[in-house]
């Protein structure tokens, strides 16, 4: 591998491209930034090449990312969020609407892409706008605004949207506009208070209880919604963002077959960690399912690693059972979840070395995605290729015309928008390692395969790794 | 100075001689903290309920202390209203001679916004060597131990744990189903299996009671068959706990029916009911509660006869317990009270042990 400034020769590496459905050996060609050639290897070629070492796709699409600027920017910049994304391998981020002021009418958007100009780096910055004015869920924000000004969707993330009315209009407002509602479905009267996942880790620690019907009645509603808005709507479009139980997906496989425009995504901490990390176990959702399909006890003996409570775990959704994390898995393999979002939340240490209870919900995940998605592909529960779709053209869909890249795959002539990872190297993910300004990962400590190599981002490097 | 082992009983503790310092006493004891109950073995217990042992023993001299852990600092921080478990602590940390700092957070830097690791690591710059938190929310004083050099007793977080409490319910359980006498002696009898196979009930709210979950532990890893019994609303979600006990050979069970748990039951525990739960919605009245679950005389007389009463206070008489039966004969209340008091002395001994000497 030989990477200086835009030029850039990979030669016998594992080339996937979701766009077009293809993976196996090959070989890229990068002059001046532009993606000159992409070549299939065949036969004799090919020989000794496979999927387990330098592997080259398309830069990856992450639809749900906080970047907390502005207002928030001692969690992080946008330049730091952006340097985060292309050290995970993200070359296009969608920013979430929720800073201060939020992100309800263009100026915003204007000031945000000012920082992502200033920081110089060519991560593509998108974003989601807010649903209602200063998400009070009360009156809709300046939507054909928003939409003219190029926002990706409108999202009260964070929050539900909670007012039925508001719902149905936004859907149908947005709709009109073609863009999608990105919807955090979550019943908060049935969450007031709620530590984590209710169920037997929470019980056992003493935690408030965050049932999984708390989602899936939100699910249910929004669907319902969507159903009767969609019938007189033709671009009405849902996108269910961060769905984390087995029982919101079956609702949504179920609107599929019905032929309702619903997308989803599940983040990487919910198919791969769950709720027995609380009480201390760092095993894998899938290690911690035994032969029967049942979730093994953390606290049969030996199983807890870790200290319990750990605050870097309080997310929204919680962490769920093991059980839940397959079901998001599954639905992944299914092609029911469409893209892995990394509903990336950084935050300050000080709003996280608190009481579990007082702590701030969110991990801080960009950097450690890819990481963790992996790790599914070398357990056997995802192929390569569909992760690696999950990642690109899965939520480049989702998203549809608002990109600068016309697809999401390895094109020819283009200007490179591409990751070049290694799954034979691992790295240990550290504070230090981590560009984001969020520490707040519960992966600290921990070894992670798949270490990117290089993020190109509109023909430009947008990261590199220091050379061993 | 040397502990006391019986050699005739394979695997029995060594007790320590409590007049001495911890740390010059060889004690098969490996936590710095005591957090949760969660992690102790059945051997650990039972040091606990030996080091108990001796601890009553001090306490019925003419003088009550010993010089154990003299010049040591115990700081007790209490984020909660709390009488008896405060007291109790302050008196077991003074009968060892330890230096008593007591900080309630109401009247601390704590009201002004001060975070719990700031207050930590200013207790701990101010010379406390031992801390005992309790909190309201699940979990803190492993944030407290986190960054605590010393040791950590945890005095009650949450609907999570209350270590102490279940470890002095079970030394009174043990010693009064003893039949009252104290057989079970400083001088090593065996682990003599006085809870197992004994049916004990757990009454009323199980959902918000840390003395609730510390006690499942500690019954169950002493053999004890534990019944949970509440209105729907407040044991749900033990269920899954005691499916998963079953599977790790303990015997926990969850019922609804007040009947059917009192029934030969060797000890009943009512917990306390709290009006909050009517606000939440969990509990359509205190007189219902009393009503379907109340532990009144007749009910108790589905227990086998001589069976204890126990509650770990403050309790509402007339509401989750009948006046007569909590000062009745069957009632051990009291003893709880008493017995805190050595189980304290017993940790704290335990703990300082492990720290290096002051």
């Amino acid at each position: 591998v030989t990477a200086s400034g835009p030029d850039l020769e990979i030669s016998r590496a594992w080339l996937v491209d979701p766009s077009i459905g293809r993976e196996g050996p090959g070989e890229i060609v990068v002059r001046d930034g532009v993606l000159e050639a992409v070549t299939w290897l065949e036969g004799a070629d090919a020989d000794g090449i496979d999927a387990k070492g330098v592997v080259v796709a398309p830069g990856f699409v992450d639809l749900h990312a906080h970047l907390r600027e502005p207002g928030n920017e001692d969690a992080e910049t946008v330049a730091t969020g952006l340097a985060a994304a292309a050290h995970g391998g993200f070359t296009t981020v969608c920013a979430m609407p929720n800073t201060e002021p939020a992100l309800d009418e263009p100026g915003v958007l204007a000031l945000i892409r000012a920082a992502a100009a200033a920081s110089g780096s060519p991560v593509e910055l998108l974003a989601h706008g807010a649903v209602t004015v200063g998400r009070a869920g009360e009156q809709l924000a300046a939507l054909g605004e928003l939409a003219d000004a190029g926002v990706v969707g409108f999202s009260e993330d964070g929050h539900p949207t909670r007012s039925g009315p508001i719902f149905r209009a936004a859907l149908a407002y947005a709709g009109a506009l073609g863009l999608p509602i990105v919807e955090h479905s979550e019943d908060e009267t049935l969450t007031t208070g709620a530590e984590a996942n209710d169920g037997y880790v929470a019980t056992v620690l003493g935690l408030r209880g965050w049932p999984v019907a708390a989602e899936a009645s939100a699910v249910g509603r929004a669907l319902a919604l969507l159903d009767d808005v969609a019938a007189d709507v033709p671009g009405a479009r849902l996108h269910l963002t961060h769905v984390s139980t087995a029982a919101s997906l079956a609702l949504i496989r179920e609107a599929r077959l019905r032929a309702l425009p619903v997308t989803c995504d599940v983040t990487p901490h919910h198919l791969a960690l769950h709720d027995g990390w609380l009480a201390g176990t760092r095993d894998w959702a899938w290690d911690a399912i035994d032969d029967n399909g049942l979730a093994r006890d953390p606290w049969r003996d030996g199983a807890r690693a870790a200290p319990p409570f750990a605050t870097s775990l309080r997310v929204n959704p919680p962490l769920r059972c093991p059980e839940d994390a397959l079901a998001c898995l599954a639905a992944l393999a299914d092609g029911t979840a469409n893209a892995i979002a990394t509903d990336h939340a950084p935050h300050r240490e000080v709003d996280k070395a608190v009481e579990f209870g007082d702590a701030v919900n969110g991990i801080s995940g960009i950097e450690t995605a890819l990481g963790v998605v992996l790790a599914a592909v070398d357990a056997g529960r995802l192929p390569l290729l569909r992760a690696i779709e999950a990642l690109t053209s899965g939520p480049a869909g989702v998203i549809a015309g608002r990109s600068r890249r016309a697809t999401a795959g390895l094109v020819e002539g283009a200007p490179a928008d591409l990751v070049v990872f290694d799954r034979s190297e691992s790295w240990l993910v550290t504070a230090d390692a981590l560009a984001s300004r969020g520490k707040n990962s519960p992966l600290l400590g921990m070894s992670l395969r798949g270490r990117v190599l290089v993020t190109l981002a509109g023909g430009r490097v947008a990261y590199e790794a220091a050379a061993d | 100075v040397s502990a006391v082992v019986d050699p005739a009983t394979p695997g029995a503790v060594a007790v320590p001689s409590v007049d001495a310092a911890p740390e010059s006493q060889p004690i098969a004891w490996r936590h710095r903290h005591l957090l949760d109950v969660d992690g102790l073995s059945a051997a650990e217990i039972e040091l606990v309920m030996r080091t108990a042992d001796a601890m009553r023993e001090v306490l019925r001299r003419p003088i009550a202390k010993v010089p154990a852990l003299r010049g040591r600092q115990v700081t007790i921080l209490f984020y909660e209203a709390s009488t008896r478990t405060r007291v109790s602590f302050e008196v077991a940390a003074k009968n060892l001679s330890a230096d008593v700092v007591n900080i309630a957070a109401a009247s601390s830097s704590v009201s002004k916004g001060e975070s719990l690791v700031d207050t930590v690591r200013t207790v701990e710059a101010l010379g406390a060597q031992m801390l005992v938190v309790r909190h309201s929310v699940s979990g803190a004083p492993y944030l407290a131990a986190e960054i605590f050099g010393g040791s950590v007793l945890n005095g009650g977080d949450g609907w999570h744990a209350h270590p102490t409490q279940a470890l002095l319910d079970l030394y009174t359980m043990r010693e009064r189903l003893d039949g009252g006498s104290s057989a079970h002696s400083i001088a090593g009898e065996s682990a003599s299996p006085l809870l197992a196979g004994r049916k004990v009930v757990i009454l009323g709210d199980l959902l918000h009671s840390r003395v609730a979950r510390s006690n499942i532990w500690t019954l169950t890893a002493s053999g004890a068959d534990v019944w949970l019994c509440g209105p729907p609303t407040l044991v749900r979600g033990f269920e899954a706990w005691a499916a998963r006990s079953a599977v790790a050979g303990r015997r926990l069970h969850v019922t609804t029916s007040i009947d059917a748990a009192l029934r030969d039951a060797d000890v009943v525990m009512a917990l306390r009911i709290q009006r909050e739960r009517m606000a939440a919605g969990l509990l359509p009245s205190l007189r219902e509660y009393a009503a379907r679950y109340g532990l009144t005389r007749e009910r108790l007389a589905l227990a086998r006869p001589g069976a204890l009463v126990m509650h770990p206070g403050p309790m509402n008489e007339g509401v989750e317990i009948a006046p007569d039966v909590a000062s009745g004969g069957q009632s051990v209340i009291t003893d709880q009270v008493t017995n805190g008091v050595a189980v304290r002395m017993a940790v704290l001994y335990l703990l300082a042990g492990t720290q290096a000497s002051a």
